[in-house]
């Protein structure tokens, strides 16, 4: 594949805060045990070749920064491009619409000018999906669109994703929200490299909008393409589709399209142990990450690196993020534990599958 | 390039023809041991815990995977600029070339190497050996004895002391007789193949062993004898944890296990510094709805649908539904289909059990199963 550059904007925050969402950005939540959300979008672009690849930073970066480090783990760590960290605007971070925010985009220029080839994958970190880019790149260059959007038929009602309004292929209008079936966002799009500089000069008095806001007038000028993934991607916007987007994992049908044979969703690597499970453990469908050491009981749960679940504990239908321990006799229940936190024996920690019981991160 | 105090080289060229099927394809260093790990990962990891950061890794036999495996040593953070993990396979010269003829001869033909880093200490370690161990304590202890040559030794049974190098020492830990596999031993100290040289000594000591028409250039047999014989000051280091040199198929199996239980032999949960690996990233472990699993070890992207007892399920392998696994090692992408039945097995990474197939037994008074890497193992093939 011809040279492309790439450019994540990793500065959105979700417009629910919960006690997850206080400390880092979207980008940076844990995902499936031993992920972040970052890693798909970066993933993606180094496995359709893409070696160059900026990331506009947050304001709390310091999750992510720890996270991507170099980039070594993305083959990202490279004499000749490698991974961009690139400054984003401070606040304003969780807003409506798709996240591309002009300023962010305008503030480094002098990354896409200077960056090689002839395109720019422009993708936001908020969606979990294992996508071959070339696909997406092979259908621009060959409908000579001026952009190509990401896009899937929206499987439920989200006011949170944002979607297009559609003629065959052909973007009209943008749509804050989506609802069944609509043509909703993926937030990734594909442009020529000189074409978004120029887009950026014309749009340069009015950088506070998102770049396809600022484009409202323009739809019929600009050809906006469609390209419609029919994979498995799902939306992290709030705990609830945060919650679906890592249970739907327990699905071995959906396991396998989101790390299918060949594409790796890569991640920082950790020397852990593997997981063990002692004697006595009673541990059904649920995710078990590098480390943890079971001796009670676990259901349909993800379990993140190094969680101790003591003999005589259970968990059910929950999420346990990194390093947490379930004493003896404690009992989690739908919800969602971030790292770090001891559940003392003998106390429970429950919700309901409507109403999540979520428990914030512990101090180290 | 600032001098180094003490660097190591490491002898991972060897078959470890003992392993049979799951040393065809590839070096014994090179073997998936523990889940995720490979074995060469142990010494690896303990140089650059013990803060040994130039380690030459001499390779001979079934290079490929081993090599790709190191790769520029990143996975044990010893990505070095100055120093750093380097792959020292047999060489050509002007005059020809010549493959590893034994331990001490792999080591003389990289005296260049070693003359290049110019240290002042050279650790020679084993690549196949299974253990947790500061280095830089041996060295200090090397160093306050002012010793030429240290021995790790750690005590063995009685009854196995036959079968290894056996050291006897005075009361200052000074090495008075060493013998290589005594018919009668007079100690249960064993030699563990680990030892620091003085790097000048070494290199004088090579040298003269090469032209030695009689030596097997072989470190336990010819250059230890030859230094104790000299009158040189040859020191012990005791060690008292977790060791193994695995072998053979048996202790392989056994060695795994030790790794199993509520106060396993060998915790891996319970070490001071963290075994590093090259591990390929999969998403966590899934266990299936009718899933059972207990007393194992379980690596990343591994599926389990069946019953798992007192085994190592290692990264990407599979267990179908109804299928039962018990006092088995399962090594990277081992497949285990549907009703079938796998006992005491030791199945080679991609190996394949087809549906219902039944493989070894539980009874221990049989020899281990054992299937080679991408071996498919059908129906009526048991």
């Amino acid at each position: 594949m011809k040279k492309i550059v790439g450019l994540i904007t990793a500065n959105y925050s979700t417009k629910y805060p919960t006690a997850l969402s206080e400390t880092r950005p979207v980008a940076s939540m844990p995902y499936l045990g031993r992920y972040r959300v970052v890693d798909f979008a970066l993933s993606n672009m180094v496995n359709c070749g893409i070696r160059t690849v900026g990331m506009v930073m947050p304001y709390n970066y310091r999750s992510l920064i720890d996270h991507v480090g170099s980039g070594r783990d993305w083959d990202l760590n490279r004499k000749k491009g490698g991974l961009f960290i690139l400054p984003g605007s401070a606040f304003g971070t969780s807003r409506t619409g798709s996240r591309f925010l002009l300023r962010d985009l305008v503030h480094n220029k002098a990354f896409l000018e200077r960056g090689e080839g002839d395109l720019a994958i422009l993708s936001s970190a908020s969606f979990v999906y294992n996508m071959d880019y070339s696909d997406l790149v092979a259908a621009h260059r060959a409908s000579g669109a001026d952009i190509t959007v990401l896009t899937k038929r929206a499987s439920e009602k989200d006011v949170d994703v944002t979607g297009f309004n559609v003629d065959g292929s052909r973007v009209k209008s943008l749509k804050h929200g989506v609802e069944f079936a609509d043509t909703a966002f993926l937030d990734c799009f594909v442009v020529g490299r000189e074409f978004l500089l120029q887009m950026l000069e014309w749009y340069q008095q009015t950088d506070y909008l998102d770049l396809f806001e600022a484009m409202a007038a323009d739809y019929a000028r600009v050809n906006v393409q469609t390209y419609n993934y029919e994979g498995y991607a799902a939306a992290i916007f709030n705990k609830d589709s945060y919650f679906r987007a890592n249970m739907d994992l327990l699905d071995p049908m959906v396991s396998d399209e989101l790390f299918p044979e060949g594409r790796t969703i890569r991640t920082k690597a950790h020397d852990n142990a593997p997981a063990k499970f002692e004697r006595g453990s009673r541990v059904t469908n649920s995710r078990i990450s590098g480390s943890c050491r079971i001796s009670g009981v676990v259901s349909n749960s993800i379990l993140g690196r190094g969680v101790v679940v003591e003999s005589g504990a259970s968990v059910n239908n929950a999420i346990v993020m990194q390093s947490c321990v379930i004493q003896s006799g404690a009992r989690v229940e739908n919800a969602i534990v971030d790292r770090n936190n001891v559940v003392p024996a003998g106390t429970e920690l429950r919700g309901t599958p409507e109403a999540l019981f979520i428990k914030e991160k512990a101090a180290e | 390039m600032s001098k180094k105090e003490c660097i190591a080289m490491l002898l991972a060229g060897g078959q470890g023809s003992r392993l049979g099927v799951l040393t065809k394809d590839v070096a014994k260093p090179a073997v998936s041991f523990g889940g995720k790990y490979r074995i060469i990962d142990f010494a690896l990891s303990n140089c650059a815990n013990s803060g040994i950061d130039t380690v030459g890794v001499l390779t001979q036999y079934r290079p490929y995977l081993l090599h790709s495996y190191l790769g520029t040593g990143g996975a044990w953070n010893l990505n070095e600029s100055d120093g750093g993990v380097s792959i020292l396979p047999p060489y050509a010269t002007q005059t020809g070339g010549a493959w590893y003829e034994g331990t001490a001869d792999a080591v003389t033909q990289n005296i260049g190497f070693i003359e290049q880093n110019d240290p002042e200490y050279v650790l020679i370690l084993s690549g196949d050996q299974l253990y947790s161990m500061d280095y830089q304590a041996m060295l200090e202890s090397h160093k306050r004895h002012g010793a030429d040559l240290t021995v790790a030794v750690m005590p063995v049974p009685w009854e196995e002391a036959s079968r290894f190098g056996i050291i006897t020492q005075d009361e200052d830990e000074r090495i008075v007789k060493f013998t290589e596999k005594p018919n009668k031993p007079d100690s249960n100290l064993a030699s563990m193949g680990i030892y620091i040289f003085n790097a000048q000594l070494l290199v004088d000591t090579l040298n003269e062993d090469a032209i030695d028409q009689t030596s097997e250039h072989d470190f336990g047999n010819n250059i230890i004898p030859k230094l104790l014989a000299d009158g040189r000051r040859l020191y012990t280091y005791e060690y008292n944890g977790f060791w193994r040199d695995v072998g053979t198929i048996s202790s392989y199996h056994e060695t795994s296990m030790d790794l199993l239980g509520a106060k396993p032999a060998f915790d891996l949960f319970d070490i001071q510094a963290p075994i590093m690996s090259n591990s390929s990233t999969k998403p966590p472990a899934y266990i299936g709805p009718n899933g059972a699993v207990d007393d194992c070890l379980v690596g990343n992207g591994s599926r389990i649908f069946g019953r798992v007892a007192h085994s190592i399920i290692s990264t990407d392998s599979y267990v179908g539904e109804r299928a039962i696994v018990e006092d088995s090692v399962l090594l990277p992408g081992a497949c285990v289909k549907a009703g079938a039945h796998v006992a005491r097995a030791i199945l080679g990474e991609h190996s394949v059990i087809e549906e219902n197939v039944v493989l070894g037994s539980v009874d221990q008074t049989r020899d281990t199963a054992v299937i080679g890497n991408n071996v498919v193992v059908g129906k009526g093939e048991e």
